[in-house]
């Protein structure tokens, strides 16, 4: 069982013996019961290893494999392909992405319509950025006209998009956040996390989603008692239970 | 920065540029026709028109050709023939992909056997791209089957799924797919031992091997419950678990295919997966399935449908676990796919295709006027979905008027007449209005054959009403249109147009019914009684039987043009092809015969005609029948002959007594079935009243 399973499992044993009233833990207390929950070092590498492989950190996986002996579950070289598609669209060279992934995997972009409306979607967002109004309005009209075509919800974004060239500033318009970076970040990460799963690797790292069970069982517990809680995850110090 | 215009990469100017004789200019040119075309029906489609593909093809061809002739022997050469090699199998296998027009157009340039060579290239880029192509060109039915009983083509198949290259063995795992239909070859295939390698994929595979091992699971089991024994039987007792252990799979397509594989598994042997615990969770997998937005979530509905059509248990627990509130809410989302818009409402049409409980809660939240809206979708899948559903919701008898009903059982008893009556449908008067009526008549103009088929199959149970909305039929047109697709080419048409009809006339007043039949005419009637298809005979003759209800009135029609029906309904019994067809003639003639003196001889003449009377009559070959429905409608028939009260009754049943028929029936005093025995009955109590014994 993983290592914050059993921690949260622990949080709701508790939970459940102070049903009734709000009971209150100590800081020793706490602890003991903390020490008696055993989690293996190699699971732990196996998590931040995971963290560094989705999230595409090679020379950091590279250097944590050498150093700690936890082999990645995926060939590090993948991962210098799919950070160049990911930076590719973080720069707004998206044509230069697009011809990245079809190299890597040809199926990823003809079997996910979607993920290949919002790469094209991204490539006219960009060229609007740039003032190429003209080349923005033929790019729009042959390719994404026909996939507005095929899909309802396609037609509307693309609506919102040909929307941008209506506004001088286009920041500050009501559809200003495409143009935001944000909208980059979205677009590189689902990308990203479309090369994971072609590569049968999970999209997201577990890490993250552990952190917010954490939260959760925090949540849950501070209702039936004060108890140490971590309020900064990144150092996880443990906070005096306010009575 | 490359330019984002498409404007100097017209298609036109790049296949000038794939006949260069310069590799690196072709090289170019190959990447960029892969990369304009991938993922885009449009490109794809203006390409092919422009004889792209066979341009690909020739490129790929020349290349596994010169891959042989330097043989390694300048590296640098090899390179490039390795990157052309690997583009143009990627673009041809674009070109195939979710594409059927693209299949074709890689078939017919021959492209096929080089793809094959590309697998046994060294290089694994050229073995990838090579495998991938070939497994999007297997995806579509255009492709000739895999023949698996050629001991060469099991070992080749064989050696693809063992190969450690994922894109090689799930390519191995596609052609089972695609290829494996019949028993015989799902046996060689068991034979083979190809189940413990799916088995293996299934447990260890990444997630595409175990995409594809699941489907061709379910393709070697389909209806083979031989080999489902085998199985799942002491054999091999693992991999059923492993499958249901997939249905807790983090990725939705694993759930799906999981899920497809057990709904084969269980239909194919019914005896299996019994345990509630299984069943509802499949049921409660494939609703979470529909919020999927892409193609996971427009196939489950599908695959929902083939896990509940015709199975009261399973339609009950997935009632239970709000299966139509989920359909429902899924409908009124609007502007659905049309393939997701069809699974949703054929997924209601097998919920609604049994239980009255399921058929209350689809009316109660007012579903109906969302699958109407349906009628006039512009995708013809959907109409028909949408002409399916209507049919199985209106054979709801939850809003039947009771009195009515009543009325009907006592009125057949009285006058010794038999209805077709379409008991099912009795509440359709609900249904009986514009809103539902004006768009199902439209539908029978539908360039679809499969709308029209769908459509008639629905107005069959719309009308069918007691009383008075029939005429809103007739108002806009619809029973025109019956009798018009009664002549249609296709015989779906005609019998369900005939059908129709003859729900139409169920219970109608003779003013309708003269109607319908001034329109019909006794030509067209007996002629679609001779009809070469059986189903549209049998329906002919239903439509008769519920044209002549034992009023005198429409007793009448059978007499018209020198009475060619009767002679046409004489003639299908003489030669009846299958039991249907002799119980709605025998039901026919069994109306005619609750008329007067003349009608009840015109009948006799029916069954014993001058000509044959040597050979053994084929009532006695009806009384025989093991279709308790058949030997029904024969005793009937001899009941309303030899009613004492007319006047010819005596000389009938001497005629009935000399062809044996009379001692038949009275070795069928204690028939199984209650109607026949009751008849039975009532024929020997009238023949005592004439002092027979």
């Amino acid at each position: 069982m993983p290592p914050f399973w059993i921690v949260i499992r622990q949080l709701v044993e508790i939970e459940e013996q102070m049903a009734t009233s709000k009971k209150v833990i100590t800081r020793e207390e706490w602890e003991k019961r903390l020490n008696d929950v055993k989690i293996r070092k190699e699971d732990m590498n196996k998590l931040v290893m995971n963290f560094l492989v989705t999230e595409g950190y090679v020379e950091a996986a590279e250097k944590f494999r050498m150093e700690s002996g936890t082999e990645p579950d995926i060939d590090l070289a993948t991962i210098t392909d799919r950070m160049a598609v990911k930076k590719a669209v973080q720069c707004g060279n998206v044509e230069d992405a697009i011809e990245k992934v079809n190299d890597l995997n040809p199926e990823i972009l003809d079997t996910n319509p979607q993920l290949f409306f919002h790469l094209q979607q991204q490539r006219l967002i960009e060229l609007i950025r740039n003032g190429k109004v003209e080349e923005a309005l033929e790019f729009a009209q042959e390719e994404l006209a026909p996939r507005g075509e095929e899909n309802q919800s396609f037609l509307e974004e693309l609506e919102r998009t040909v929307a941008l060239l209506a506004f001088e500033d286009v920041s500050n318009c009501p559809v200003g956040e495409l143009m935001d970076i944000s909208q980059r970040l979205k677009t590189a990460s689902e990308v990203n996390a479309a090369i994971l799963t072609s590569q049968s690797h999970e999209k997201d790292p577990k890490l993250p989603s552990l952190l917010k069970m954490l939260i959760w069982a925090q949540n849950q517990l501070d209702e039936k008692a004060a108890y140490p809680r971590i309020n900064d995850l990144s150092n996880a110090t443990l906070e005096d239970p306010t009575v | 920065m490359p330019s984002a215009t498409v404007n100097n990469h017209r298609p036109s100017e790049l296949l000038s540029r794939l006949a260069s004789a310069e590799p690196e200019v072709k090289l170019r040119a190959l990447r960029e026709v892969k990369n304009q075309i991938i993922g885009n029906r449009t490109k794809k489609l203006s390409f092919i028109k422009l004889g792209a593909v066979p341009a690909v093809a020739g490129i790929l061809a020349d290349s596994a050709d010169d891959v042989i002739d330097y043989n390694n022997n300048n590296c640098n050469v090899n390179n490039n023939i390795n990157n052309i090699l690997v583009q143009s199998a990627a673009a041809l296998g674009s070109f195939a992909c979710g594409f059927d027009a693209g299949v074709q157009a890689v078939l017919d340039a021959g492209a096929f056997p080089n793809l094959l060579r590309l697998l046994s290239n060294s290089n694994q880029k050229v073995v990838d791209a090579g495998a991938r192509a070939l497994r999007m060109i297997y995806q579509s039915k255009l492709v000739p089957k895999y023949d698996f009983l050629q001991q060469k083509n099991m070992e080749f198949l064989i050696s693809l799924l063992n190969s450690e290259n994922e894109n090689v063995s799930g390519l191995g795992a596609s052609i089972i797919t695609h290829s494996c239909e019949t028993s015989l070859e799902q046996k060689v295939l068991f034979d083979a031992g190809i189940l413990r390698r799916l088995n293996s994929l299934l447990e260890g595979g990444s997630l595409s091997q175990r995409y594809s091992s699941l489907e061709s699971l379910a393709s070697i089991f389909k209806n083979n419950s031989e080999l489902v024994s085998k199985f799942a039987g002491a054999e091999i007792e693992r991999p059923l678990g492993s499958i249901i252990d997939l249905l807790k799979d983090r990725y939705p397509r694993t759930r799906l295919l999981a899920c497809m594989c057990l709904i084969v598994i269980r239909n194919t042997s019914p005896h299996l997966l019994q345990d509630i615990g299984v069943k509802s969770k499949l049921i409660h997998i494939l609703l979470e399935l529909l919020d999927d937005p892409g193609q996971v979530g427009d196939e489950a509905s599908f695959a929902f449908s083939s896990l509940i059509a015709q199975k009261e248990d399973l339609q009950k627990l997935a009632l239970e676990a709000n299966a139509i509130d989920k359909l429902h809410h899924h409908l009124q989302k609007g502007s659905l796919r049309p393939r997701r818009y069809e699974g949703i409402l054929l997924a209601l049409a097998d919920m609604c295709s049994k239980l009255e409980s399921c058929r209350s809660k689809f009316l109660s939240l007012q579903v109906l006027n969302l699958v109407t809206d349906a009628l006039t979708d512009d995708s013809a899948d959907v109409r028909t979905a949408a002409c399916i559903c209507l049919k199985s919701v209106t054979r709801s008898i939850k809003v039947c008027n009771v009195g009515n009903s009543f009325a009907v059982l006592v009125l057949i008893f009285n006058a010794n007449i038999a209805y077709e009556m379409p008991i099912q449908n009795l509440s359709a008067g609900y249904f009986m209005n514009e809103m539902v009526v004006v768009p199902l008549v439209q539908l029978f103009l539908d360039p679809s054959t499969s709308v029209q088929v769908a459509a008639l199959g629905a107005i069959s149970n719309v009308v069918v009403d007691f009383t008075t909305h029939k005429c809103i039929f007739v108002q806009c047109g619809g029973m025109k249109q019956l009798v018009q697709l009664a002549t249609s080419m296709e015989s779906a048409v005609r019998s369900n147009a005939l059908w129709a009809l003859k729900n139409f006339v169920f219970l109608a007043d003779n003013r309708l019914k003269e109607g319908v039949f001034s329109e019909l005419t006794a030509s067209l009637l007996s002629s679609l009684i001779c009809d070469p298809e059986p189903s549209v005979q049998e329906q002919a003759l239903a439509l008769v039987r519920n044209l002549v209800d034992g009023c005198m009135n429409s007793v009448e029609f059978m007499f018209a043009e020198d009475g060619l029906i009767l002679g046409a309904i004489g003639r299908q019994l003489q030669n009846a092809s299958k039991a249907e067809i002799g119980i709605q003639g025998m039901y026919a003639l069994c109306n005619v015969a609750s008329g007067n003196e003349f009608h009840k001889e015109a009948v006799m003449h029916q069954l014993f005609p001058q000509m044959v009377d040597k050979n053994e009559s084929f009532m006695i070959n009806f009384l025989q029948s093991n279709d308790s429905q058949l030997r029904t409608a024969t005793v009937w028939t001899i009941v309303n002959l030899t009613c004492p009260s007319s006047p010819g009754a005596f000389g009938r049943l001497v005629k009935l007594r000399n062809a044996g028929i009379v001692s038949q029936i009275k070795h069928m005093v204690n028939d199984p079935c209650v109607d026949v025995k009751f008849r039975v009955r009532t024929v020997l109590g009238q023949s005592m009243a004439f002092g027979d014994n």
